[in-house]
């Protein structure tokens, strides 16, 4: 009885995470993504787009967006409505208005190694192939959010074609940011000039966000008592697995996930027969509800 | 908060359902299905296969086959293991192992149909028209649509080592059989006999009987009308008659792939190209 001692307390002072029992509202909006897939970026752009008389930084970017995953539910629920919130969650019905970004999983798992060194769930000198098979079979500390398949699919699959879901993936938004914010504010039903997006996204560049990081990573939620000689804010870029990620690593992913990879566009190394029957499936994920 | 507190004392003693809070074990076995599609008789035949000795009833059922919706977390945490638990979500990456039940979707409607009444939830003369679009949109209960539920557990699991599928219509063209594809998922050593006798036990003459008996007792039906029953035909296909064309129409349009897949023929429209494959999309590399 005393063990739940500690939840109960949380539960009742609402100061318990609210992850997979936040409360929705109909007029929420999303941003959902897989880890290390560009959703801190996205936040800060949608953030220095929705609000830009105010300085967007580390310290109050729970305010302006909060991170569902790292938040209690009261403070989220507290946040005025209508509400942007950031997600890592796999399928849940109960969203409606989602923007889903999606990177390459051979740079996610790259990231996600840097990112677990940081977060002390591994020792710094774990080898990056083991840790990719961890990442493929769904054995890391975020395994409750499912693999990178299962979060990417869950989503295409039910809602891949529908006007309230906004498809975005990372690599595009790198290689043209302004189109694809224009995207997002079009979902939020915003008549936004080039002129404010450009400044958007000035404000929410790689190298802004590491100064903010360097000066603010003790005061963020998702920062604070991390190893600080590794960035959360990282190289910002993509196709960095062709340097640093094994090959064997790179075929265990492509093996795992190779027919949505190339759905998504995500060019194989290999081009072995097994794939060969079942890439023509775009009809699958078009198909929703 | 003094909501919170009342709730948080009932957590205090283990009397709230865990609901999405479910602490999971890794020798949980999970019985999902969309609702309204055989999940009731499957829980029973499965508790009277597992539990052959125990009077297997609606006022028992939440303790053998326990539901985190309808179930205490004390009573949850105070089964034996493993586990076999009742669910209607959506893909859940959480659930070890799972067997997952489904049903064709014009009949789903149907019973989803005629249990709204049950529970008060639409009145005796609503039109099922107007049901049917919101089946089809997914909102008739708070577990996705039928195409949502099934295609995320499909997507994600089919040909997976820990995912059993089960087709209602299977089971009751041939219950023995789908009961001891059962029996070996969960690990029972069950010969024929034992099956047979958790079939007669879980018959629809049985589970109506039981339901009439301790219908007050059961979270699934107390506070619901009791001249509807919540067991109901306990059959396939009634759509062929219940169900006017434009309407099927509606439903093999919002899934045409997914139910060609499933074996359900479709027959107001084509087949539009090839039925989904789902083997192929995610395999884990487990």
């Amino acid at each position: 009885m005393i063990y739940g001692l500690k939840r109960v307390i949380k539960y009742v002072l609402g100061t318990d995470i609210a992850g997979r029992n936040l409360a929705v509202f109909p007029d929420d909006t999303f941003i959902v993504s897989y880890p290390r897939s560009g959703n801190t970026w996205t936040r800060f752009l949608v953030a220095n787009l929705v609000y830009p008389d105010q300085a967007v930084t580390f310290a109050n970017i729970e305010q302006l967006i909060p991170d569902s995953e790292a938040m209690s539910s009261r403070y989220v629920k507290r946040i005025p409505r209508p509400r942007i919130i950031k997600s890592h969650q796999y399928f849940d019905p109960r969203y409606g208005k989602i923007i889903y970004i999606v990177r390459d999983p051979r740079d996610v798992a790259l990231s996600y190694y840097d990112f677990a060194r940081k977060y002390r769930q591994i020792e710094n000198d774990y080898p990056l192939t083991s840790f990719a098979s961890d990442f493929v079979a769904g054995r890391l500390s975020s395994s409750d959010w499912g693999t990178w398949g299962e979060n990417v699919a869950s989503w295409l699959y039910t809602r891949g074609s529908q006007p309230q879901f906004l498809l975005l993936r990372y690599e595009d938004m790198l290689r043209d940011t302004e189109a694809e914010l224009g995207k997002i504010s079009r979902l939020l039903g915003m008549e936004a000039t080039p002129e404010r997006l450009r400044t958007a996204i000035e404000r929410s560049s790689a190298e802004r966000m590491r100064r903010l990081e360097a000066d603010q990573g003790d005061q963020w939620v998702s920062t604070k008592n991390k190893r600080s000689d590794i960035p959360f804010v990282r190289t910002a870029s993509s196709g960095l697995w062709k340097e640093k990620l094994p090959a064997s690593s790179a075929l265990e992913i492509e093996s795992a996930w190779g027919p949505l990879m190339r759905e998504l566009g995500y060019s194989l190394t290999t081009n072995r027969g097994e794939y060969g029957t079942a890439v023509e499936s775009p009809e699958l994920v078009k198909e929703h509800r | 908060m003094f909501s919170r507190l009342i709730g948080g004392s009932k957590m205090l003693l283990g009397l709230h359902k865990p609901r999405r809070s479910l602490k999971i074990w890794p020798d949980d076995i999970f019985l999902v299905s969309f609702p309204k599609s055989g999940n009731t008789w499957t829980r029973f035949l499965i508790a009277n296969l597992v539990f052959p000795d125990a009077p297997v009833g609606f006022k028992n059922i939440h303790k053998l086959v326990p539901d985190p919706y309808g179930t205490s977390k004390r009573d949850m945490e105070r089964m034996a293991r493993p586990r076999i638990i009742k669910s209607h979500e959506c893909f859940e990456p959480r659930y070890p192992r799972v067997m997952y039940i489904v049903r064709d979707p014009r009949d789903v409607v149907i019973s989803q149909y005629h249990y709204h009444r049950k529970c008060k939830k639409i009145e005796d003369g609503y039109p099922m028209e107007k049901f049917v679009d919101r089946f089809v949109a997914g909102d008739t209960c708070p577990h996705g649509s039928w195409g949502e539920n099934v295609g995320t557990w499909l997507t994600a699991r089919h040909n997976d080592p820990r995912f059993l599928l089960l087709k209602y219509e299977d089971m009751v063209a041939d219950t023995q059989r789908e009961l001891g594809r059962v029996a070996a998922f969960v690990g029972i050593k069950a010969d024929s006999e034992r099956i047979a006798k958790a079939v007669e036990r879980s018959s629809a003459d049985r589970m109506r009987k039981l339901e009439r008996a301790q219908a007050d007792e059961c979270g699934l039906t107390k506070d619901s009308r009791k001249d509807l029953s919540f067991v109901r035909a306990a059959k396939s296909g009634s759509w062929q008659k219940d169900l006017s064309e434009p309407l099927v129409a509606k439903i093999e349009d919002a899934w045409p792939q997914l139910m060609v897949f499933l074996g359900y023929k479709l027959v107001t429209r084509e087949t539009a190209g090839q039925p989904a494959e789902f083997s192929s999309l995610v395999s884990s590399g487990v």
